[in-house]
């Protein structure tokens, strides 16, 4: 097996348990620990691409709530002091990203006329 | 908005909004496809499919570079506020829009190989090592996955079952997608030299986004909330009563470092979390009308005697005790469990 087929079996196996822990979250997990659920089915199809792509945290918040141990003050307090680190962070990455990408770009011969080249034998394109 | 994830609320805004995101969208496409190739320097033929796969892709990235400057906008002038209401919207069609750019790539690019269209994707090009011939396909793979978290994990109750400062930390991921998509158009369509005024808009835009964050922080530090002062019996001072106009807000900074919104209403005054417990948007900067803030984020109201939400709705944000001492507005820093009624305050003539 190459790198890109275990990539690519990676992410298939991500999604096949993403999809387990959906139909067990929205079928039994979601009525336990969110009273605002309970009766309300409409919105539950809408969750699941977001439990397939993020279900490790999923497993995670279930266990803290279902467990006890979520700290209900905790969700009054803002994230405020990451805004000065990321608008940085942004302004020179991506002044750095595109210097490097414009001072490398290729000079093609202006008086060039393209000439088409035959396929190699045996492709098909 | 919603009651327990039943949509209760779909006013004439949200509709305005989405119409004009829609409008927006289908003329951009409309004006790169068909009206102005010369302009983008596509006006040499090229298949439908790679037309459509750029179309696409720069509509992508306009209306992300679009979402990243509403933020700072509105922290600099309360008049963008009401393009901070639906942004949501915004964030989930920009992730469909790139998604349909890379469905155009991946089904010409890379469908054409022995092996899966994914697989060719990923071994095609392994040049890490290198500037010149980089894998970009890499950032744009980065930026997709990051906007389709956002966009999947937009729904309320993901706000509620993860917490707001949980969601926003995993919405911070908005920036990495678009320092990957600046990445992935720097070494990817930039190194086409004859594209200059795709360059142009590239850099414009890209430059006013980060300009506009650099200059809302830099703005939010210098006019940042006051921190409350230390009085007796470990109350803390806000600021004197006669500073808070009617009908709005001090917001000041606790010891422990949560913010106080104290208001006065009817001459009253009363204190609550400046955190909206939906998005942990800034309450204090919100107005009262018949005893109900609103948030200025998105609508979300409460009761500033009680710190709930208006029935049917169910939300609930922390109260704090309040005292009046020679004009100067006291609060204890210690809030009460979220809903905790607690009697206004008279402000002495």
């Amino acid at each position: 097996m190459n790198t890109a087929e275990a990539l690519v079996d990676f992410v298939r196996i991500w999604f096949m348990i993403g999809g387990v822990v959906a139909a067990f979250f929205l079928v039994i997990g979601i009525d336990r620990i969110d009273e605002d659920a309970r009766g309300a089915y409409v919105f539950r199809p809408l969750i699941v691409p977001g439990i397939l792509l993020i279900w490790p945290l999923v497993l995670w918040r279930w266990w803290v709530l279902e467990t006890g141990r979520d700290n209900p003050d905790a969700r009054f307090h803002p994230v405020r002091s990451a805004h000065g680190v990321a608008a940085f962070s942004m302004a020179i990455i991506i002044t750095v990203t595109v210097i490097i990408g414009l001072s490398n770009r290729q000079e093609w011969p202006a008086d060039f006329e393209p000439v088409r080249l035959s396929a190699p034998e045996g492709t098909s394109q | 908005m919603s009651v327990k994830y039943v949509p209760v609320q779909w006013n004439k805004n949200k509709w305005y909004y989405n119409f004009f995101m829609v409008a927006g969208v289908a003329g951009f496409l409309f004006l790169f496809l068909y009206v102005s190739p010369q302009l983008l320097s596509h006006e040499k033929s090229i298949n439908p499919q790679v037309h459509n796969a750029r179309a696409f892709g720069a509509c992508a990235f306009l209306m992300l570079s679009i979402i990243l400057c509403i933020g700072p906008l509105a922290r600099l002038d309360k008049r963008f506020l009401p393009l901070l209401y639906n942004r949501r919207h915004f964030g989930v069609m920009t992730a469909f829009v790139a998604l349909t750019h890379f469905g155009y790539i991946l089904d010409w690019y890379f469908a054409f190989s022995k092996s899966s269209k994914y697989e060719t994707l990923i071994f095609s090009n392994t040049s890490y090592g290198q500037i010149v011939g980089f894998p970009f396909e890499a950032f744009g793979l980065i930026a997709l996955v990051s906007l389709l978290i956002l966009a999947t994990t937009s729904h309320d109750f993901w706000l509620k079952f993860l917490t707001a400062p949980v969601w926003k930390r995993i919405h911070y991921l908005i920036y990495v997608a678009y320092i990957s998509v600046a990445a992935h158009i720097s070494l990817g369509i930039l190194q086409d030299q004859q594209n200059h005024a795709f360059t142009a808009i590239f850099l414009v835009a890209a430059l006013t986004v980060i300009s506009l964050h650099v200059i809302a922080f830099l703005h939010e530090r210098k006019s940042g909330d006051p921190k409350a002062q230390s009085d007796t019996d470990g109350w803390v001072r806000v600021c004197e009563a006669s500073e808070i106009p009617e009908a709005r807000a001090k917001i000041a900074v606790l010891p422990n470092g949560d913010r106080v919104a104290v208001f006065r209403m009817d001459n009253k005054l009363s204190a609550i979390s400046n955190a909206c417990a939906h998005q942990n948007g800034p309450l204090g900067e919100g107005k009262i009308l018949r005893c109900l803030v609103t948030c200025p984020w998105h609508g979300f109201q409460y009761d500033v005697r009680s710190g709930r939400s208006p029935a049917p709705f169910t939300e609930i944000i922390p109260t704090y005790k309040i005292a009046v001492r020679d004009n100067v507005v006291l609060v204890d820093p210690n809030a009460n469990p979220p809903g905790t009624y607690v009697e206004p305050v008279e402000v002495p003539a």
